[in-house]
């Protein structure tokens, strides 16, 4: 070390840690070929449940769509109505969810993508269990703003999940203003 | 080797969350369900272990200067790989996790188990040190997790067992939900460590008792 000039030292040390990060993103490189294609599939099969979900026989997606809340981020068209997939801002990050809009304009379903909700409370909005089943069905049916209860709409919100289930309603009613965009 | 004396470091005496309190976030963050927990627990232990091995193997490679840098390269790398396995290969844990895993790179754990232990010793012992601090994490995990998801959500095994529902202890009416926020991580966890401080305590009485009878 005592014998080794400055420049030798600087440039050891550049070295090391060039090889290591190029070693690194290698490897990664390589991880990451193998697995990407299986998480592309993984999300698109999950897309497609969720279309499949919310409006039967599924769709098609649409290049352009109307979008004056910013919350829709894909739009579906099938032969009963629409699939607008929209993400709202929940009460921890975004909740990708699908909402089914029968050619009436009103709700037919809703189903969750995916969530980062509070498990037991906020995480009921997208669960299997009856709880979850008897939330989600509430928004069959409805028009125009959808509101929880709290505010004065019909919505009964989970028990300790306002801004979830406020969150949720805000998704449908911007997925129902951008079907009644669509015309 | 002391496989033994390092098991009984990494469960008990110095375990990463109850006596070194390293990786507090994700101990408050995930164990809501055994599911998480136990899911958790093996993805710190592999990544550790893995991380451990590889730094100790360079550790007369790296210079002390830029060890930091390195060692935090080397994680990051290791967890961005089990995070791309998780989502490809088991996506139910990598959903119920969530950020968490990325979140591991900053694991005071690893780094921690890096700059102590990996950096000073050899690559068998390294090795040994990551799997015990690893069951030692896992352990403390999977006891908070099944306390809470007990008391909070009233189920045993959530996300793994009966079909990922868990099974149903306490009637859906009676858990206290302030269990499952962070909140109730907090208290479980005050629990769990004084628990385990009661538990050495015992034990070194013990062993002392041993001792004088011997004498």
């Amino acid at each position: 070390m005592k014998t080794e000039s400055t420049a030798k030292y600087v440039l050891r040390l550049t070295l090391t840690l060039l090889i290591i990060t190029t070693l690194v993103a290698a490897s990664l490189a390589g991880v990451n070929s193998i697995t990407k294609p299986e998480i592309d599939r993984i999300n698109a099969e999950k897309t497609q449940k969720a279309i499949e979900a919310v409006l039967p026989g599924g769709g098609e997606a649409l290049e352009s769509f109307p979008d004056e809340t910013g919350l829709v981020t894909a739009v579906y068209q099938g032969e009963s109505g629409y699939a607008v997939q929209v993400a709202p801002a929940g009460f921890d990050g975004e909740i990708d969810m699908m909402v089914g809009v029968g050619s009436d304009g009103s709700v037919l379903g809703i189903s969750i993508i995916s969530h980062t909700e509070t498990a037991g409370l906020g995480a009921v909005a997208a669960d299997s269990g009856e709880k979850g089943q008897a939330f989600r069905s509430q928004f069959t049916g409805l028009t125009g703003q959808v509101l929880v209860t709290k505010d004065g709409g019909t919505v009964e919100a989970i028990t300790g999940a306002t801004i979830t289930s406020r969150a949720v309603s805000q998704g449908v009613t911007a997925a129902l203003a951008c079907v009644a965009d669509l015309g | 080797m002391n496989f033994k004396k390092q098991l009984y470091e990494g469960v008990l005496t110095k375990n990463p969350v109850t006596v070194q309190l390293l990786g507090m976030c994700s101990t408050m963050a995930i164990t809501t369900s055994l599911f998480n927990g136990l899911g958790m627990g093996l993805a710190v232990t592999i990544i550790l272990t893995c991380s451990n091995i590889l730094i100790s193997a360079l550790r007369k490679v790296i210079p002390s200067e830029i060890r930091i840098a390195a060692y935090i390269t080397i994680i990051a790398g290791f967890v961005t790989i089990v995070d791309l396995l998780l989502q490809a290969f088991i996506p139910a844990l990598s959903e119920s996790l969530g950020v968490f895993i990325p979140l591991i790179v900053v694991n005071c754990i690893i780094l921690g188990r890096a700059e102590a232990f990996a950096s000073k010793n050899g690559v068998l012992a390294s090795a040994v040190d990551g799997i015990t601090q690893g069951i030692g994490y896992t352990l403390a995990l999977v006891i908070v997790c099944v306390i809470r998801e007990l008391l909070g959500s009233g189920t045993f095994g959530g996300g793994l067992l009966n079909g990922g529902q868990g099974f149903r202890i306490i009637p859906e009416q009676y858990p206290a939900m302030l269990l499952v926020m962070p909140v109730g991580g907090f208290l479980v966890l005050g629990c769990v460590i004084a628990g385990s401080q009661w538990l050495m305590k015992h034990l070194e009485k013990k062993s002392k008792k041993k001792e004088a009878a011997k004498r």
